[in-house]
């Protein structure tokens, strides 16, 4: 390995080791239960693991209820108000003050018509998917592509085939950019909810560490949902690049 | 926007209205929890009489609007940062990596017993979670300067500091903006949701207290002030944009 291999291999680490060893130097300095060092996270993270694994199972599995009934319901409705003009007309103004409307602020709706319950903490999740799954559905099915449409038109597709073949494919990149904010926009509600309307699930694991006044704990169950969040975040970005291998090609060749 | 823009605004608006009169006053829901929206004006207009409205709305707007600005003067000193130095790009780009995904709900409980429940625990949360909008853009923007406005810069002689200030960061900035409006969304719900979390004042406190008290029209117009809060919010920052971008709005020759 050269050294300029190294340095690049070593880039993306330095400074994130470099700010652990500071916080490290500080609670050092400070020595104090609220402000646990690296070494306590990780101890924490440690003894904490079958129960964040266990509470996280939980918070993914609501993820992915609310996920797939909002991609489930919002891509064919999406469609719908792209394509037929006066529905998209009259609804395009309602979505964007739906999409100014903050996930949390539903919560006393939500509690009123389904409790506090799983069902309550999904229909959460499947709001804030729906939304960004809806604008980009609903502004990708509205453009069409003059050229293509002409080469549907003189290929003789009737226009169901042309919806199918052409639009369709056409659409895909930027309906798969909404399902990618969206899983993000799950991810982010799905925590919320449970601290909010607390049975289980990692939220309720970092307010039960907060009340007992375990920081480390807490800050353990924080790494844990910012690691799945990456993980989570990473696999959806490459499952996209699979599906889109050729607008990806595409677009390096231009 | 146009005239043609606003009277769909405006029909669409009332559109959304009638349905909901409708769904009311047929009783498919059951009225305690749909009230029409006479009910939900009086609620409201009761809560703008006895006060509490509207120093929940500074409260929360002012807390949005200070994370904001706090966030953005971050993101972008970072993003030029990391414009000089790639070696802390990448290193950053890890932590962003990780830090990004995180909600605001998650930091609220630990950060109240560093920040108290004042301005400061808003500013942190709204920091922590709309700092990546500005950044990754700026990053990118910054980038994305051509090479021969810069070279025209050097040929004026003009200082590195002179280049960034004068043709990079301007250059840059309509996309900065673009990051920006999409920071001031999450800095909304980052504000209310650590209102209803820390429970002591703001709208996100007073739509928790209200909905606890089953006080259901007064709870849907907070829900509708809430929606109201996103287009202000979202103004300011077009006002925001046209001052600093004139030049490009003209330019691009599309309306702000």
């Amino acid at each position: 390995m050269t050294p300029a291999r190294a340095a690049a291999l070593a880039a993306p680490l330095a400074l994130p080791l470099a700010l652990l060893a500071l916080w490290a130097l500080a609670a050092a300095q400070i020595a104090s239960p609220l402000f646990p060092g690296p070494g306590k996270v990780l101890m924490a993270a440690v003894q904490n693991f079958w129960i964040i694994l266990d509470q996280m199972g939980a918070t993914l599995r609501r993820v992915l209820i609310g996920f797939v009934l909002a991609a489930a319901t919002m891509v064919p409705l999406g469609i719908l108000l792209g394509r037929v003009r006066l529905l998209g007309w009259l609804f395009e103004p309602v979505i964007d003050m739906l999409a100014t409307l903050p996930p949390p602020a539903i919560v006393p709706l939500v509690m009123l018509f389904a409790g506090t319950g799983d069902a309550a903490k999904v229909t959460m999740i499947a709001f804030a998917a729906a939304i960004p799954i809806l604008i980009n559905t609903f502004e990708a099915s509205k453009v069409r592509n003059a050229m293509t449409s002409l080469v549907a038109r003189s290929l003789h597709l009737t226009r169901w085939e042309t919806m199918l073949r052409v639009d369709l494919p056409a659409a895909t990149p930027m309906i798969l950019t909404g399902v990618r904010m969206a899983v993000a926009a799950a991810l982010l509600v799905s925590v919320t909810s449970e601290i909010l309307l607390a049975t289980d699930g990692i939220g309720v694991f970092l307010q039960r560490q907060q009340e007992n006044f375990q920081i480390a704990g807490g800050l353990a169950g924080i790494l844990a949902i910012a690691l799945t969040g990456l993980a989570v975040n990473t696999a959806i970005l490459r499952i996209e690049k699979g599906v889109l291998f050729w607008h990806y090609r595409n677009d390096g060749q231009s | 926007m146009t005239a043609a823009l606003r009277l769909r605004g405006l029909v669409s608006l009332l559109f959304v209205l009638l349905v909901w009169e409708t769904v009311s006053r047929l009783g498919i829901v059951p009225s305690r929890y749909f009230p029409g929206l006479a009910e939900i004006a009086a609620g409201a207009a009761e809560m703008i009489r006895n006060g509490e409205l509207l120093a929940a709305e500074a409260m929360t707007l002012g807390r949005a609007v200070a994370g904001l600005v706090l966030a953005t003067l971050i993101g972008i000193a970072l993003a030029v940062l990391s414009d000089v130095s790639p070696f802390f790009e990448r290193g950053f780009r890890t932590l962003t990596g990780l830090l990004q995904p995180i909600p605001p709900a998650a930091i609220v409980p630990l950060a109240i017993f560093g920040f108290g429940l004042g301005l400061k625990l808003y500013i942190f949360i709204i920091v922590m979670v709309t700092i990546w909008g500005p950044y990754l853009n700026g990053v990118a923007a910054l980038r994305a300067v051509p090479v021969e406005q810069i070279l025209n810069g050097r040929m004026m002689r003009m200082t590195p500091a002179q280049i960034l200030w004068h043709i990079k960061l301007p250059a840059a900035l309509p996309e900065i903006f673009a990051g920006i409006r999409y920071a001031a969304a999450v800095s909304l719900i980052a504000v209310v949701v650590s209102e209803m979390i820390a429970g002591r004042d703001g709208i996100g406190y007073l739509l928790v207290r209200k909905s606890f008290s089953i006080r259901i029209p007064e709870t849907y117009a907070l829900m509708f002030v809430t929606m109201v809060n996103g287009v202000l919010l979202a103004m300011l920052v077009n006002l925001g944009r046209r001052l600093l971008t004139g030049w490009h709005v003209k330019q691009m020759g599309y309306p702000a």
